[in-house]
C-alpha cells in the first residue's frame, strides 16, 4: 500500500479533529477526499506529509514514516494563504521544488531550471515564468503551485482544494492534468466539487472526523453535485 | 567646513562613515528578509534587548576591571541570545509569541538601563546606545563591524534560496528536507548581527527605521528579491550618507537624523503612491 492509515487520531489541544480514521490507498490510485468544512480534510493532509504528529494511530507512506519520505511527496496547498506581495517570480517558485539540487554555493544547476520550465509547460504557464507570482490570477497561482509540486517527480501528489476559487476553464485544465498523471503517481485530492471528478477517481473518501470510503455507485445524484448529504456508511 | 572637506581632515569621520556604510549593506540585505517574513516586531525586540548586553559589559569593565570586554561584545552576545530565545519561543509557543517577545524586549532594555546606572563614571554611553553615534566608533569596533558584515553577506549568498523558501512557505521547505528550525534561527541570528551593526549608526531604538524602511521602499519597485535587496542596500547607504551630512551641517544627532531621512523617503513614497492612485 502507498498510503496506510491505521486508527489515526488527532486533536488540536483538547478538541478532536480526527478519530479512529483508517484508510488504505494503493499505488497509482486517484483518491478524492471530500467532507464538510472543519471535517478534518486539511488536517489529514498535514498529517500525511508529517507536518503534524498524530495523537494516536499510525501513518505509513510507502511503508515508512511520512517524515522520512517527505521528499517523495508533492504538496499543493490552498492558494489563499500566500502573500501576493512576496517578491518571487513564477520560475523561482517552481524551483522551490528543487531545493535538494542546490549547489553548495547556493545556486540551482541548469538541469533544475530545465525541469522547472518543463513543469511550467505542463501547466501551460511557461510564458509567465518571469512574472511575479503575486500578479498571477488565482487559477494561474494554483497551476504554478501544481508545477512546483510536480517538478520533483513525486510518488504521491497531495492537493488541498486545488480547484477552489478558479474558473471553469482552469478547473478543466487542472483535472485534465491530473488525469494525465493518473497511474504515474498516487493522487490524493481534497475538493468540495465532486461532480467533475467522480468518474475519474478510483477512491472516494469522506472525512468528517472519521474516514468513510465510498464506492462510486453509492454516490447519490445530489451528493455528486457537491452537496453534503452522504449515504449512510457501509 | 562641509562634510566632504571634513572627511579629509578628520579620520574619525572617515571611520564613522565606513561603519555607517558597513551597517547599511547588512541592513539592506537582512531588512529584505525582515520585511518579506513580516518579522519587524521580532527584529525590534532583538534590537532593544541588546541594550542589556551592552550595559552588562560596561558594568563589568568599570566595576570588575575587565578591560578587554567592550559594550560591542555584549551587544553581539545579547543579540544572538535574544535571537535564539525568540526563535525557540516562535517554534515552541506560537500562540503566545507576541507577549513573550514583548517581555524580552522590555526586559533587555530594563537590564541595560540598570547596568548602565550601576556603572561608575559618565553615562553618556546610554544615549549613544539608545540613539546611536557614528563618531563613537573605535578602531577595534571597525574590525568587528566589517567582520560581522562579511558573515551576513556570505551566509545570505550561500543560503538565500533556503531562506526565501522558509519565508514564503515553511511547509515546502520542510518537504524538501531543509532543516527549517535551523535555518529560521540562523536567519534570526543574522538579523541580530545586522542589528548590532546598526546600533552604532542609529542606536537600538531607531534600528527598525534602517532595517525596515529601505527594504519596504525597495520592495515597492521590484518583485525580484535580489533586486529588492540591492536597491535596499543603496537606499540604506543613501539614508546614512544624507543623514550624516545633514547632521554634520545642522549639528543634529546623527542617528536620529539618519532615521528621519529614512522616514522622509518613506513618506515621500507613500504620498506619491496616494496621489497616483487617485
Amino acid at each position: 500500500m502507498t498510503v496506510d492509515v491505521n486508527a489515526l487520531c488527532f486533536s488540536y489541544d483538547k478538541s478532536p479533529v480526527l478519530e479512529d480514521a483508517s484508510l488504505k490507498i494503493a499505488c497509482g490510485d486517484y483518491a478524492v477526499i471530500f467532507g464538510p468544512n472543519g471535517g478534518g480534510k486539511t488536517t489529514f493532509l498535514k498529517l500525511l506529509i508529517g507536518g503534524l504528529k498524530p495523537t494516536g494511530g499510525t501513518i505509513a507512506l510507502m511503508g515508512q514514516e511520512p517524515a522520512k519520505v517527505r521528499d517523495k511527496l508533492g504538496y499543493v496547498p490552498q492558494v489563499q494563504r500566500f502573500d501576493r506581495q512576496f517578491p518571487i517570480s513564477v520560475l523561482e517558485l517552481v524551483l522551490q521544488g528543487c531545493l535538494s539540487q542546490l549547489r553548495w554555493w547556493g545556486s540551482y544547476p541548469p538541469e533544475a531550471k530545465d525541469a522547472a520550465r518543463a513543469a511550467l509547460a505542463q501547466v501551460d504557464l511557461l510564458h509567465k515564468e518571469k512574472d511575479a507570482f503575486g500578479t498571477l490570477s488565482g487559477g494561474e497561482m494554483q497551476r504554478a503551485l501544481i508545477a512546483r509540486a510536480l517538478v520533483g517527480n513525486p510518488e504521491i501528489l497531495l492537493l488541498d482544494e486545488a480547484t477552489a476559487h478558479v474558473d471553469q476553464k482552469t478547473q478543466i485544465l487542472i483535472y485534465d492534468l491530473l488525469l494525465k498523471m493518473k497511474g504515474k503517481m498516487t493522487i490524493l485530492m481534497v475538493t468540495h466539487d465532486l461532480q467533475p471528478i467522480l468518474e475519474k477517481a478510483t477512491r472516494l473518501v469522506c472525512i468528517n472526523r472519521r474516514l468513510t470510503l465510498y464506492a462510486k455507485e453509492e454516490m447519490c445524484g445530489h451528493f455528486a453535485l457537491g452537496l453534503y448529504h452522504p449515504p449512510p456508511p457501509r | 567646513m562641509n562634510l566632504i572637506e571634513a572627511l579629509f581632515t578628520s579620520p574619525f569621520l572617515v571611520m564613522a562613515l565606513l561603519a555607517g556604510l558597513a551597517a547599511s549593506v547588512s541592513s539592506g540585505i537582512m531588512g529584505g528578509f525582515v520585511v518579506i517574513k513580516r518579522i519587524v516586531f521580532i527584529s525590534g525586540s532583538i534590537a532593544h534587548s541588546v541594550l542589556g548586553g551592552m550595559g552588562f559589559c560596561l558594568w563589568l569593565r568599570r566595576t570588575q576591571g575587565i578591560e578587554w570586554i567592550t559594550p560591542m561584545h555584549g551587544a553581539v552576545a545579547a543579540a544572538l541570545l535574544s535571537a535564539l530565545i525568540i526563535g525557540w519561543i516562535h517554534l515552541k509557543y506560537k500562540e503566545r509569541e507576541d507577549t513573550a517577545i514583548a517581555a524580552l524586549w522590555s526586559t533587555g532594555m530594563a537590564l541595560g538601563v540598570v547596568f548602565i546606572a550601576l556603572s561608575p563614571g559618565y553615562n553618556v554611553e546610554l544615549m549613544n546606545y539608545l540613539f546611536g553615534n557614528l563618531l563613537w566608533v573605535s578602531h577595534s569596533d571597525i574590525g568587528l563591524l566589517v567582520g560581522l558584515d562579511l558573515i551576513v553577506i556570505a551566509a545570505t549568498a550561500l543560503f538565500r534560496h533556503r531562506f526565501l523558501t522558509i519565508c514564503f512557505d515553511e511547509t515546502q521547505a520542510y518537504l524538501q528536507k531543509v532543516p527549517v528550525r535551523f535555518f529560521y534561527i540562523l536567519l534570526l541570528c543574522l538579523i541580530a548581527l545586522s542589528v548590532v551593526l546598526l546600533i552604532q549608526v542609529v542606536g537600538s531604538i531607531l534600528v527598525i527605521a534602517l532595517l525596515a524602511i529601505p527594504a519596504t521602499l525597495a520592495g515597492s519597485y521590484t518583485y525580484r528579491f535580489s533586486k529588492m535587496v540591492a536597491l535596499a542596500v543603496l537606499i540604506a547607504c543613501l539614508c546614512t550618507l544624507l543623514g550624516t551630512a545633514a547632521a554634520y551641517q545642522l549639528n543634529w544627532p546623527p542617528g536620529a537624523t539618519i532615521a528621519l531621512v529614512a522616514a522622509l523617503l518613506y513618506a515621500a513614497r507613500f504620498l506619491f503612491r496616494k496621489s497616483s492612485s487617485v
